[in-house]
Order: structure tokens, then C-alpha cells, then sequence
């Protein structure tokens, strides 16, 4: 926010653009993104003297592991949360699914590469999140995908060589690191340069984004914003019915999910307790 | 002329050996400092013990011969090859003046460790390297069987040691006669004893010789993987064997081995429990890898697991690499899933940085960036 009253366009409109549950869920992702990049990252690399340093600071491999399983068990939670919102946002508030990937998409990429390269003067007018961000997104779901089920085999290893190949470990040990240097690597390219670089785009921290990016990057919610048309919440009466059930589900999905977390968490003791030295 | 007088010199010592005269001392050129009129005195102790039937009693009634036998001294270390010249009784056995005195000493044990205490006099370097030794930690703590020098070395008849080699492993054996029986079939031990294997290690190479560590300690257990690279990273060494040397390197990058090397990083006397060279493949009873009782052995590797991961399943073993680089052959899925990163990963950003470039270069760099800042808010109005 600071940031932005420093620059010329700090008296321009700002446009709502992130309620705060969004907000600290994104801070949790990054707190925890940050957190498991920092402790795995080492692990991966652990012959470079950088992560040698970076492990005895953190307090040694154990603890570092143990760190990383924690800031993993919170980001596991946040994906369940997330996925308790997007149902609440499909299916209580009946919004459109500004996630789902588009063929206008590609095209928008297409006319943003032509655009860049000087060989179109028209920039492509796009909605609420355009190609680079839905990229983000579902490079977010890929990734957690890959990492929580590669995760659990390496923090369950006992248990998943009784319904999968021994070599399963050491593969999924190798797309565990490899997906996580992508996915550092990604974030740091694609992700800083969007929001920092490119522009200074905070809205997920302040809620609030300028004229000017919604202008270049989401014109066409800017015009739905300005002319009213965007989605409204769905009649009270409409909402109850739609409460009556998704409360419900949400509980009975919420537990199912979560007993299913503590059950990876807790799955098996031996890769973590300490068995003492034969010798 | 000169090599005719050698010969004679030579002729007269052969003669004087052979016919079981103590040399003259007085031709080794005075190299000791024992002093003047320790041929006579030697000659006096030969006089009686050279060939005695005599007997010394122990203060627990324990009897040692006092018999010397001459000829295995003259060619131990101490005798006729030793570059100092010959040692005198006196040397070790200090003045001892006759008639012998009974002796303050209630077993042989207790005058075999006093003489003991002599050896440091010339070997002061071996003593020294000894003192902290798990022997002598043993002995400070009252174990008086612990090895001092002339148990391993012997006394009078002392050779140069390591002669065969294996009368290095068959002297500790003497005493650690349970490791010595695990060790002698081992693929180690049997190279050594019925190969007589100039290589492969005998006791003292992988504990040491006379700073023998204690094997038990964390160090020793967190060092262990260095040890036996030592030998088994020795490209040399183990191309005569067709050996693989990657087995170290495969190890630090597996699970166990990347954590054990922390731990030596973070504090080589940390308790670690991770897996060893020695705990899958055997301390004195390593076995060739394609040995029937190779705890190693594909049909052998999951009981092994199992004594650290009691819960292991027969798949778990392969989880383990094998000390095998991933390849099409072997482990296939972890090549194919290495391979597959090694293109997405250079994709993934080969695109995002095609996005971001010309991007990048419009923005800060490009024409109207040229003309000003608000040709700026122009290009952003476009539609």
C-alpha cells in the first residue's frame, strides 16, 4: 500500500480486488512456501556448502525435517481449506469459474506475445485472472498434487512399498526435488516478475489494486465493475437452501479431509523415531 | 683388498652364530649407550639362562621357565639386524643384580607390564601413539589384560611386524578370538589368510595400529563410510578387483548416507542411526556381495532392512538404489521420471522467459518508453 501512495497514480481509483480471507490464505501459502523451499531445498542439494550452512542454522538435518513436515502439514491444511472456498464461491455465491483454463486463454497469450514483440498494437483484453495467473494457479494444484503424493512415499516409505514398487521411493524422492526446484524456480521468473517486476501488483496483500493494472491485465472485470454487471451473491432465500447443504458437506468433508491429514502425518513412525545405533 | 677384510669380519660372526657364541658387541659401533661392561654382563646372564631348566616362582604360585633362547633373539629385531646393534638383557631388564631376589611380583602378568614399561625407552613415538589407545584406556580403567606392547610384538624373539601380513590379523585374534572366527570368512579375512591378498585389509587398517580408537564411539560409527573409501573409492585399487568405486558417492547422495554426512558436518560425535557401510553389509563378516550369506544378497537385503525398519515388506529393499546410477536397465522409473524433469524443468522456464523477455524489453526498454511517460499510459488504454 505504501508503495503505491508513492507513486503519481496514488490518487487514482483503487478497484476492490481480494476479500481478506483470500489475503491470509495467500499469506499462508507463502509463509509456508517459503518455509518448505527453504528446509527442502538443502536436503535436496545437502553436498553444496551453502545448504550445509543453511541446515546448521536451522538447527541440523532432523530438525530441519521436522520443520519441513510441519510448514507441509500446514500447507496440506490450506489446500483443504481452499478447497472448502472454491466449493462455497461454485456452488453457495453461484460465481462463474474465473480459474477454469479458456481457449481465449491462449489466444490472450498469443496476442500478448504479438503485442510485446511490436507486431500488434492491441493489447488482449482479459477478465478477472488472464493466462499468466490461471498458469500460476493450476501450476500451484500440478505442484501440490505431484508433492503431497511423492511427499507421502517419502515420509511413508514402509507403508507404500506394501502396495508399490521399492523403486517407487527413489522416484518419487527424484520428482519431489525436481518439482521443487521448478517450482522455486517458477515463483521467482514468472511470479516476481508479474507482481514486482512488471508492476508493482500488492492487491493480494492490500486487497486493493490500481486502475492502471486492472486497465492492462483485467479490462474486462473493470468494465463489468463499472457498469454493475458484476456477479451478485444469490438471494437470501436462494442462499439458506444452498447453506442447508453445503454446510453439511463442508463439515462431513472438513473431517474426512483432515482425519485424512492426520492419518498421512501419523501414518508411520519409523522414518522419523529414532531406532538406536546397532553399534 | 677392503672386501676381502669384510669377508673375513663376516666369516668370523657366521662362524661365531653358528656356533652359539654370544658377537662381540664391541664391534657395533656404539650405537647404544648402555654403557661400558654390558658384554660381561650379558655373558653372565647367558651364563645361567641360556638353556636353564630353572624355574620363577609367582607370588600366586604361578611358574615361568627363565630359560633365553639365544637364537631366536640374535635374529629378532633386537638381535643381529638391528641398525642400533644389538640390545642387552640390561636394556629391558634394567640391573638385576644376582642372586636374584624372589620378586615383588604376584603373576607373571605384573613382571611382564613392568618390563613393558621398557619398550617406550627407545620406541617413545609408538608409545606415545599407544598411550590413549582403546588398550591402554582399557588398562587406566584396570583391565590388566589389556595388550601392551609385548603382547602383540613378543619379547625376545620380536620380528619386524606385518611379516606375513597376515600375522597382523592372526596376533590380534589371539585375543579377540570371536571377531578373529567372523573375520577369517569373511571376504576380507579369507583373501588375506588363504591368499595371502597383499590388499585387502587386515585389522589394523581399518582400527588402526598402535592409536587404536574405540570402534563403539559415534566418531568412529559417523567416519566409518570415509574409512572404507579409503579403500573402496581407490579407482586403482579396485579396478584390479572389478570393483565399482561409485559405492561412495552413491551412498552420500541416498538417503542415508546425505544425512549421516550431515550429521559429520553439524558434529562428527553426534549419535546417528542412520545406515552405514557396516550395517547392511557386515562389520568383521563382510561377505562379497554375490556370496550366498551376503547380508546383501537380494534374497538376504530385506532381513537386513529389517533389523533398523522392523516393519519392511519384501518391495522395501528395492527402494534402496543399490549403489546402481539410474539408468534405463536399472531402476528405469527413477531414470525416466529424472529424464522427464531434466526437459519439463528447461521447458517450463525456456517458456515463462520467451513470455517475460520481449515483455520486459517493451516495458523498459521499448520505443515509447523512449518517448516519455506518458506514451506509457497510452499503450495500456489500447484496446
Amino acid at each position: 500500500m505504501s508503495t503505491e501512495k508513492s507513486t503519481p497514480e496514488s490518487d487514482r481509483k483503487m478497484i476492490f480486488r481480494f476479500r481478506w480471507p483470500e489475503r491470509i490464505e495467500h499469506i499462508i501459502l507463502l509463509i509456508s512456501f517459503i518455509g518448505l523451499a527453504s528446509t527442502g531445498l538443502p536436503q535436496k542439494f545437502a553436498q553444496n556448502h551453502l545448504a550445509e550452512s543453511m541446515i546448521a542454522l536451522l538447527g541440523g538435518i532432523e530438525t530441519v525435517r521436522i520443520i519441513h513436515r510441519v510448514f507441509a502439514t500446514v500447507l496440506m491444511a490450506t489446500g483443504i481449506y481452499h478447497g472448502g472456498s472454491i466449493t462455497y464461491k461454485l456452488f453457495v455465491l453461484g460465481q462463474p469459474p474465473y480459474m477454469l483454463p479458456r481457449f481465449s486463454d491462449f489466444t490472450d497469450l498469443i496476442k500478448t506475445m504479438a503485442f510485446n514483440l511490436g507486431l500488434s498494437k492491441k493489447h488482449p483484453r482479459m477478465g478477472r485472472f488472464n493466462f499468466g495467473e490461471k498458469l500460476e494457479y493450476w501450476a500451484v494444484i500440478w505442484g501440490m498434487g505431484v508433492m503431497i503424493l511423492t511427499g507421502f512415499m517419502l515420509w511413508n516409505p514402509i507403508a507404500t512399498t506394501r502396495f508399490l514398487p521399492g523403486e517407487a521411493i527413489p522416484a518419487a524422492k527424484t520428482a519431489h526435488g525436481n518439482e521443487a526446484l521448478l517450482a522455486v524456480l517458477a515463483i521467482i521468473i514468472w511470479h516476481m516478475y508479474n507482481v514486482l517486476v512488471a508492476r508493482r501488483n500488492l492487491s493480494i496483500f492490500s486487497g486493493k489494486i490500481s486502475r492502471e493494472i486492472m486497465e492492462e491485465e483485467h479490462v474486462l472485470e473493470l468494465e463489468a465493475i463499472e457498469q454493475g454487471e458484476t456477479p451478485q451473491p444469490p438471494p437470501p432465500d436462494i442462499y439458506r437452501k444452498r447453506m442447508k447443504r453445503f454446510v453439511p458437506f463442508a463439515i462431513f468433508m472438513t473431517i474426512l479431509l483432515l482425519a485424512g491429514l492426520i492419518w498421512f502425518v501419523t501414518f508411520e513412525q519409523t522414518a522419523i523415531t529414532t531406532i538406536p545405533p546397532i553399534y | 683388498m677392503r672386501l676381502r677384510w669384510w669377508g673375513l669380519v663376516g666369516f668370523v660372526v657366521a662362524a661365531m652364530v653358528l656356533l652359539g657364541v654370544q658377537p662381540i658387541r664391541a664391534q657395533d659401533g656404539g650405537g647404544d649407550d648402555g654403557g661400558e661392561g654390558k658384554d660381561s654382563f650379558d655373558q653372565r646372564c647367558l651364563d645361567c639362562h641360556d638353556g636353564s631348566d630353572a624355574t620363577l616362582v609367582f607370588g600366586n604360585g604361578e611358574k615361568r621357565s627363565v630359560d633365553f633362547d639365544l637364537d631366536a633373539f640374535n635374529i629378532s629385531v633386537h638381535g643381529s639386524s638391528n641398525p642400533s646393534g644389538y640390545l642387552s638383557c640390561y636394556d629391558c631388564h634394567g640391573e638385576h643384580p644376582f642372586p636374584h631376589e624372589s620378586g615383588p611380583y604376584a603373576t607373571p602378568r605384573d613382571l611382564r607390564l613392568e618390563l613393558n614399561a621398557r619398550c617406550e625407552g627407545c620406541h617413545s613415538y609408538q608409545a606415545e601413539l599407544g598411550s590413549d589407545s582403546v588398550h591402554a584406556v582399557a588398562m587406566a580403567a584396570g583391565n590388566t589384560n589389556a595388550a601392551v606392547c609385548v603382547d602383540c610384538h613378543g619379547y625376545h624373539d620380536v620380528h619386524k611386524p606385518g611379516v606375513p601380513r597376515a600375522e597382523i590379523s592372526l596376533t590380534c585374534g589371539t585375543c579377540h578370538t570371536d571377531i578373529f572366527a567372523e573375520y577369517k570368512d569373511s571376504v576380507h579375512g579369507s583373501a588375506l589368510l588363504q591368499e595371502s591378498n597383499p590388499d585387502v585389509p587386515t585389522c589394523i587398517n581399518c582400527h588402526g595400529v598402535h592409536n587404536i580408537s574405540d570402534p563403539t564411539t559415534n566418531l568412529f560409527r559417523i567416519r566409518s563410510p570415509e574409512l572404507c573409501a579409503g579403500c573402496h573409492a581407490n579407482k586403482e585399487l579396485m579396478n584390479k578387483y572389478g570393483i565399482s568405486t561409485n559405492v561412495f558417492n552413491s551412498y552420500v547422495s541416498d538417503f542415508h548416507g546425505t544425512t549421516v554426512t550431515l550429521f559429520e558436518q553439524q558434529d562428527p560425535n553426534a549419535e546417528v542411526n542412520k545406515a552405514v557401510c557396516y550395517d547392511c553389509h557386515g562389520v568383521h563378516n563382510i561377505r562379497a556381495p554375490d556370496d550366498p550369506e551376503s547380508t546383501v544378497l537380494h534374497q538376504n537385503l530385506i532381513a537386513t532392512c529389517r533389523r533398523c525398519h522392523p516393519d519392511a515388506t519384501t518391495n522395501f529393499s528395492t527402494a534402496w538404489l543399490s549403489h546402481y546410477e539410474p539408468s534405463p536397465d536399472k531402476y528405469p522409473l527413477v531414470y525416466y521420471v529424472n529424464l522427464f524433469y531434466k526437459v519439463f524443468i528447461p521447458g517450463i522456464l525456456g517458456f515463462f522467459l520467451i513470455v517475460i523477455i520481449p515483455d520486459a524489453f517493451r516495458r523498459f526498454w521499448g520505443p515509447s518508453h523512449k518517448e516519455g511517460e506518458e506514451q506509457e499510459e497510452e499503450i495500456v488504454d489500447v484496446d
